[in-house]
């Protein structure tokens, strides 16, 4: 990963941090279109940032729903990655029906450890860890 | 071991920058502009039922593939294209398309990548990059994003080209083989304008193009109402992101379609594309000041001048700009 010379100054007292220069292109009246090599705008950056707040919040609802017992730690592992369930489904190579059904926590507690060493590979995390979360303990 | 000397330039749009980079390596000079202006890579469209990141999805550029697809056929360069099912024989394809000399085009999931800034890891499978080499595991990466050369080792690479969900990349790979001498570009850059022109304002379609963008509009003004404001935020933010962030070098492309233009009159020796392209710039501008109000009004709701209905104005105005625009250039001969 490009890390030399991370700018974090931002606007407004938030964090902004980029490591990557990206080229913009430009246009000016009297110069006409030009290129730039630069650091994101800062203007964007809450863009950016809505989108990682809107995935924090997803994480959080799913995480109180399996403490709850609503839903099973596939749900909240799939947020976790990101993920929806057409995009999960096509991962693990189960039909759509049968990971929305993997998601309540009754069926998911009677799955072969064939299937949830399947979804353990996707999440990048051991079976353990996906039968029993951390937030769980 | 293999190791190409491919000269690593950094673009705004990652298809047309590999595109330019794979033929600039095989000596055709052509700019990153006019490979997206041949390529027809210009395009808008607003999909509600197909959502993206649990938004509707606003694109405003055509299918992936097709910028590199248009390009190499309408300047008779001939190149091959493969998809794969067997992520192993995609390596060892890639493999021996190296091996011959030639630099290869890959689409790939940025979700796995590794050298990718973490706020930029999304699923999103249309990003584009060039292998040049490979050394036992490691291979190396030239992607138009990144401001150096990157490696990538084996298994990261067959993970990112076998990425799953939308657009599926399917290890597809990509290089021109022949490439002619003394192409003329002229004929191409024609009907590379004709087909964005059709493309715009051609299509009796009602959410695509610059009706697509007046649909947009229409929809934006009903979103408070009918999501609630947290929603209709993050829809907006939605669009936004569509537009800056995604590899689109700024205003969802029209920066770079206006450069294109502006480089098509010299070439062309039309000076009415000139007039053009300055009003594509200041479009684009007004597109990029679209996009500040937009954010501000992510941030904190209820401005006047940030209201859903004063953003749908703008792009009323846009959407009747670029109508305009691609009107006068369908006629160009």
């Amino acid at each position: 990963m490009n890390e030399q010379d991370p700018k974090t100054s931002g606007g407004e007292g938030e964090l902004i941090y980029t490591y990557n220069r990206e080229m913009f292109y430009h246009f000016d009246r009297e110069k006409g279109f030009s290129q730039t090599i630069d650091y994101q705008n800062p203007g964007n950056q809450v863009i950016i940032k809505q989108s990682w707040d809107e995935a924090d919040h997803r994480l959080d609802e799913a995480r109180a729903k399996v403490r709850a017992g609503l839903a099973s730690p596939v749900a909240y592992y799939m947020e976790k990655i990101l993920m929806e369930v057409p995009m999960l489904a096509a991962y693990v190579e189960l039909p759509k029906w049968r990971v929305r059904r993997h998601m309540k926590s009754g069926p998911f507690k009677k799955l072969k450890p064939e299937i949830l060493s399947r979804y353990a590979s996707v999440f990048g995390i051991t079976v353990d860890e996906l039968t029993n979360p951390e937030f769980l303990r | 071991m293999v190791k190409l000397d491919f000269p690593h330039r950094q673009a705004g749009h990652c298809e047309s920058g590999v595109t330019r980079n794979l033929l600039n390596y095989h000596g055709l000079p052509i700019s990153e502009p006019v490979a997206f202006g041949i390529g027809a890579g210009l395009f808008f469209s607003y999909l509600p039922f197909l959502k993206m990141q649990h938004a509707p999805t606003t694109s405003f550029r055509v299918w992936p593939g097709q910028v590199f697809d248009r390009t190499t056929k309408v300047l008779g360069v001939t190149s091959r294209i493969h998809t794969f099912r067997d992520p192993k024989e995609s390596m060892s394809k890639l493999n021996e398309v190296l091996e011959q000399g030639y630099p290869v085009g890959l689409q790939v999931g940025t979700f796995h990548l590794p050298f990718f800034p973490p706020e930029y890891r999304m699923h999103y499978n249309m990003h584009n990059m060039v292998v040049y080499g490979y050394e036992g595991d490691n291979y190396f990466i030239s992607d138009t994003v990144m401001e150096n050369l990157v490696e990538i080792n084996n298994e990261d690479l067959m993970r990112v080209r076998f990425a799953k969900g939308a657009f599926a990349p399917q290890g597809r790979m990509y290089y021109p083989v022949d490439v002619p001498k003394n192409v003329d570009i002229r004929p191409a850059i024609v009907r590379g304008i004709r087909k964005t022109a059709n493309n715009m304002v051609g299509i009796p379609f009602p959410l695509v193009g610059a009706k697509g963008i007046r649909y947009l509009a229409g929809r934006m003004r009903k979103w408070e109402k009918n999501l609630g404001p947290e929603k209709a935020s993050y829809y907006l933010g939605q669009v936004l992101r569509m537009e800056e962030e995604v590899g689109t070098a700024g205003a969802g492309f029209r920066f770079i379609y206006g450069a294109f233009l502006e480089e098509a009159s010299q070439i062309l020796n039309q000076p009415w594309l000139k007039e053009l392209s300055v009003e594509m710039g200041e479009n684009a501008n007004r597109w990029r000041e679209f996009s500040y109000l937009g954010s501000r009004n992510c941030k904190k709701r209820g401005k006047p001048d940030q209201s859903y209905d004063f953003l749908a104005d703008i792009l009323l105005e846009v959407a009747g700009r670029e109508e305009k625009i691609f009107k006068a250039l369908a006629k160009i001969k």
